[in-house]
């Protein structure tokens, strides 16, 4: 499940930031290292961050999904297409240095993968839009960010109209390449335009509501930023920080 | 009464068009009254909303001619399509129609208190927490009301807000109008629905082509709608009936 | 920036986000999801063709789970200055210059997301480009020439569509919204 899910953990009661935080550091981690064993070192840890939010079983699914095609490829490409030496395994010859590097670049995907989800899966977006305006963080951000996946659902419905109503005029969808390629303007075109000639009323609408306003907005139930939650913030900056100074100082490999 | 707009002369040309939108207008808005605009599409009916509430030129470009004096800049307006009128970051009906007063940066229990207040005026507190994106278009359509209410506005503008509303819901809309005006606030409102602008406009203007060419009680410029065309092929005498209820009231007495 | 290219921004991340609706109702094998960044470096700027296209990759990666393309932010504002600088030099002007300039901004974009593919994900990101790249190298070429040959195909095909279509856009405009883009004057 790709998404928000409800719940009462450690990580749905912090507040917004952490989560995101701590994901972040996952990231930055995962390409700290080359080693497979510290790579997947950090996958673990995903994996223990994920179950700290209650969400391990929820988020191993679309992760694995994710994830899979990307392994088999990985496998292939650099498993069995990769240089001296080779392992035997039965029938098939692969390639060590090859099978090291499919280990590090899948720990990789697989940690960022769980995660982001996680993440996904314990920040509800009011309380992040609420803990953005108790920061100060600018009106623009905020309605980029949240805004437009509200105005997802309706474009995609009229993405469904626009093919139907193209149909009934003579448009097919179906055909030679160069056909199918000729009916991506009578559908692109009108979407957006439509969506264009809305644009003077929206941004009316917005700077009647104060969205123009230059002051700070008011939150209406910021969430409570725990000494706990600074704590672990500021623990991931400084594992991070830890990390690629001792990558970069030639002692990581 | 106060004179909350006041338009000498005011003549408006929208960016790139050649024809003027408006021509030689000089009216008066006073605060506590419902005043309605008609004309046909082209007519200016809109474009003197924009100019009226200062809108235009700040907002869509153009040039303005002539004098206009807006004696507040606390200006509401309302579109006759709600979906594209919501801010899109409120996952409540209670956070979107705070958004407004939010962002004045005004305290969490004043904005609050402003918001719950509107929510009642328009009938619509019982949605509160419902999301903005499972209403029908005529619940949506008061809560877009109440968003622009809840910043008290002096002066309310309306394009045509019931267009996309049943009978009862236009009906509803409509009947709001002159307690909003009875409230201190000078409601601008154009519409081609004469029958109910009828019913609750003190004082209608008429324009053509971008003239201002009739203004009055609404007994006088409104005298082509359905209603009234029938009483005066029945040889009723004048004024007219406008509406239903009105020709009832006159065929019974 | 103001409210106004605020809603365009956000007009632009939302079709680079439904757009592969299209393309998949079409069967292309494309994803034209830079077609609203583009669209915005033409009608706003540079800056917020930038923004278009870091929210577009971040939402993206929220919409689709696929956290992996976040790192290729980084190519989203390689497409979003090509596409103004195209903008300023007219080539949406005329689909025989469009077309070309798409072509090119394939290649540019391939470049640019090819040695971020090879080196943090060894070469593999997800999807059909992969596999083109998994073919080229079982012929026999070397890895980096196998994801840089994949990267470019797809990304040929895809950037002149994502160019010809806002093109074809751009002509289609009303002369009154035209005139409010003030970009497309110059």
């Amino acid at each position: 499940m790709i998404g928000y899910l409800p719940g009462r953990s450690s990580l749905h009661r912090a507040h917004p930031y952490t989560p995101l935080a701590v994901a972040a550091g996952l990231l930055f981690l995962a390409f700290a290292f080359r080693s497979p064993a510290a790579v997947w070192a950090v996958v673990v840890a995903a994996a223990a961050f994920a179950a700290a939010g209650g969400v391990l079983g929820a988020v191993l699914r679309p992760a694995a999904m994710l994830a899979l095609p990307t392994w088999i490829l990985l496998t292939v490409l650099h498993g069995l297409l990769g240089g001296p030496p080779h392992l035997a395994l039965g029938p098939l010859a692969l390639s060590a240095p090859g099978v090291e590097r499919a280990l590090v670049f899948g720990g990789r995907i697989a940690a960022i993968l769980f995660a982001f989800l996680t993440a996904l899966a314990t920040v509800a977006p009011p309380r992040l839009v609420e803990a953005m305006t108790a920061r100060g963080v600018p009106f623009g951000r905020i309605y980029l960010l949240v805004s437009t996946l509200t105005v997802v659902p309706r474009m995609r419905a009229r993405v469904r109209q626009i093919i139907d109503a193209q149909q009934c005029r003579g448009l097919r969808i179906g055909g030679s390449p160069l056909a199918r390629v000729r009916a991506l303007g009578p559908l692109v075109v009108p979407l957006v335009l439509s969506a264009l000639a809305e644009v003077d009323e929206q941004a009316l609408a917005l700077d009647v509501r104060g969205g123009s306003a230059a002051g700070r907005r008011t939150a209406l139930a910021p969430p409570a930023d725990h000494a706990g939650d600074r704590l672990v913030r500021w623990t991931v900056l400084v594992g991070v920080v830890a990390a690629y100074a001792w990558k970069f100082a030639g002692a990581g490999r | 009464m106060t004179a909350l707009v006041t338009l000498e002369r005011v003549g408006f040309r929208y960016p790139g068009s050649a024809r003027p939108a408006l021509r030689d207008v000089s009216v008066t808005i006073d605060a506590g009254t419902v005043t309605g605009v008609t004309g046909l599409v082209g007519s200016g009916a809109s474009t003197l909303l924009l100019v009226a509430g200062g809108f235009a030129p700040r907002l869509t470009g153009g040039a303005l001619t002539g004098t206009r004096h807006l004696a507040t800049e606390r200006v509401g307006i309302v579109f006759a399509t709600p979906w594209t009128q919501l801010t899109g970051l409120a996952s409540t009906v209670l956070g979107e129609v705070a958004f407004g007063p939010a962002s004045l940066g005004r305290p969490r229990e004043a904005v609050l208190a402003a918001a719950e207040r509107a929510l009642r005026d328009l009938g619509v507190a019982h949605l509160a927490e419902r999301d903005p994106a499972t209403l029908s278009g005529g619940e949506l359509q008061r809560v877009v009301v109440a968003s622009v209410l809840a910043m008290a506005p002096d002066l309310l503008v309306l394009d045509d807000p019931a267009a996309e509303l049943d009978p009862a819901g236009a009906d509803g809309l409509y009947a709001l109008l002159p307690s909003v005006a009875a409230r201190g606030a000078a409601v601008l409102v154009a519409t081609p629905d004469t029958e109910r602008l009828a019913r609750v406009a003190d004082r209608v203007l008429a324009l053509e082509d971008g003239r201002l060419v009739r203004a009055g009680p609404a007994t006088a410029v409104l005298d082509d709608t359905d209603v009234a065309r029938i009483a005066r092929a029945a040889g009723c005498p004048a004024p007219l009936p406008l509406d239903v209820a009105a020709a009832l009231g006159r065929i019974a007495r | 920036m103001t409210l106004r290219d605020l809603v365009v921004i956000r007009l632009g991340v939302a079709v680079n986000l439904v757009i592969g609706q299209v393309a998949a109702a079409l069967l292309l094998p494309v994803f034209l999801d830079t077609i609203g960044t583009v669209l915005v470096a033409a009608l706003v700027g540079p800056r917020a063709a930038i923004v278009a296209g870091l929210t577009s990759q971040v939402l993206n990666a929220v919409l689709s789970g696929n956290f992996t393309w976040l790192p290729f932010g980084l190519v989203q504002i390689v497409i979003a200055l090509y596409a103004a600088l195209a903008a300023r030099l007219g080539a949406f002007r005329r689909l025989s210059t469009a077309i070309p300039a798409g072509l090119l901004l394939g290649l540019v974009a391939a470049s640019a997301s090819a040695p971020i593919s090879y080196f943090l994900f060894g070469g593999v990101t997800a999807g059909g480009v992969t596999a083109v790249t998994t073919v080229i190298r079982a012929l026999g070429a070397p890895l980096p020439v196998a994801v840089a040959a994949a990267s470019y195909s797809t990304d040929l095909l895809d950037k002149s569509l994502v160019f010809a279509l806002v093109a074809v856009v751009l002509r289609s405009l009303p002369h009154q919204m035209a005139v409010r883009f003030p970009m497309l004057a110059r």
